[in-house]
């Protein structure tokens, strides 16, 4: 009975050794575990040689367990191993955040060439739009200028308030008391129509104006009827007739002093006004 | 009987200092890569960061525990517990940079995308 029991107890150490034995020290764990999260991760691309070197302490640290599962020997380098391979994560990882950064920093700096290139290309259209523009204005003002010149030859030309006046002398235009425009004034206004059409986009108002002889009303009416006649022939050589206004003034704004005959001629007048600040 | 009674008690004495002296005198070992390794680490912040704090804090635990077993005699595992050390202490680096590079990229993709952003 007592040698029965000796043996079975015996045979129990024995078990509970060699169960023992075969489970590894929790260094060994953890260091396996890691080199396994350790290779599946971005080291085996990205930092080869700092997984080998895990690798490498792993296979000291197995072997050092196979000589002697238990000794401080093997746990420090099972130890050393899980380190190892955790530094191999970690310059993985590091390695990937610089190529990151290196992508980011080349599409910065992409951007920024795109946006400076933008930027010129505008700015260059920019400047050829206001390139043009100037070059149109210089055109429109010379074509203004070459107008005005051209009327001054034909007529009296002067710069008030209300535009750009061109005064035609009523006894030119029309017979003496009519409406109608004499033959000789149609060659003189085609003249100024044709220097009116340089500036075809401007307001005109025509003005007819009579001396203070016969009534008032009487003189109202021919004034209207002659800047009605001219108005018309504008518009006959091409002037735009919603920019062709006709107001008869009669003897209301003289010139000149209507008790001299030299007076009274001047104030019988059609006056042509250009309107300078556009439609 | 008495010379051989003195002559066994000279010979325990004898054994006895030398079960005590094998056990207790200090062992000089070689520290500098593991002390070189934790000065370096927290050269770099590593206390600052989280995840490397944690082992630069195990690196210097290991150098004492080295230090402590080799007082004691024991030169082989004392050496053995620096490498643990050492290793501890090169991680926490390498964790610290990490830090860093990630920071670093984190700020240049902010940087694209505000850069964007600003000149849609």
């Amino acid at each position: 009975m007592k040698l029965i029991k000796y043996l079975t107890l015996v045979a129990f150490v024995g078990l509970l050794i060699s169960c023992s034995a075969s489970v590894p020290p929790k260094e060994l764990s953890n260091a396996r575990q890691a080199y396994h999260q350790a290779s599946m991760g971005q080291a085996a691309k990205l930092v080869p040689a700092e997984l080998h070197k895990a690798k490498t302490a792993l296979d000291a640290a197995e072997q050092a367990y196979k000589d002697d599962p238990d000794s401080y020997k093997t746990k420090d380098l099972a130890y050393v191993a899980d380190r190892k391979s955790k530094m191999a994560e970690g310059l993985a990882q590091s390695a990937a955040e610089k190529a990151a950064t290196e992508k980011a920093n080349n599409d910065f700096q992409a951007a920024q060439t795109e946006i400076l290139k933008d930027t010129k290309e505008d700015l260059a259209a920019s400047e050829k739009d206001a390139m043009l523009k100037a070059e149109k204005l210089a055109s429109e003002k010379k074509a203004r200028l070459d107008a005005e010149a051209a009327l001054a030859k034909l007529a009296a030309v002067k710069e008030e308030e209300r535009g750009l006046v061109i005064t035609l002398s009523g006894s030119v235009l029309f017979a003496s008391d009519k409406s109608a425009l004499l033959p000789a004034a149609q060659e003189r206004l085609n003249q100024v129509a044709e220097a009116l059409l340089a500036t075809k986009e401007r307001r005109i108002t025509i003005e007819g104006h009579t001396d203070s002889q016969g009534s008032t009303s009487y003189n109202q009416q021919l004034s209207l009827k002659r800047a009605d006649a001219v108005r018309s022939y504008i518009i006959s050589r091409g002037y735009p007739s919603d920019l062709v206004y006709a107001l008869g003034i009669g003897e209301d704004r003289p010139i000149a002093d209507n008790n001299s005959v030299e007076g009274r001629a001047n104030n019988r007048r059609v006056e042509i006004i250009i309107n300078r600040t556009g439609k | 009987m008495k010379h051989i009674k003195m002559a066994m008690l000279a010979v325990f004495v004898l054994f006895a200092l030398a079960v005590a002296g094998c056990g207790s005198s200090p062992e000089a070992i070689n520290q500098e890569a593991s002390t070189s390794a934790i000065r370096a680490a927290q050269e770099v912040g590593a206390s600052e960061v989280p995840s490397a704090s944690l082992y630069l804090q195990l690196a210097k635990e290991g150098l004492e525990k080295a230090k402590a077993l080799a007082a004691n005699g024991n030169k082989e595992q004392a050496e053995s517990m620096l490498l643990r050390a050492q290793a501890d202490a090169e991680l926490a680096i390498i964790l610290s940079h990490g830090d860093a590079d990630k920071t670093e990229a984190t700020a240049a993709l902010e940087r694209v995308k505000t850069l964007r952003q600003d000149n849609k």
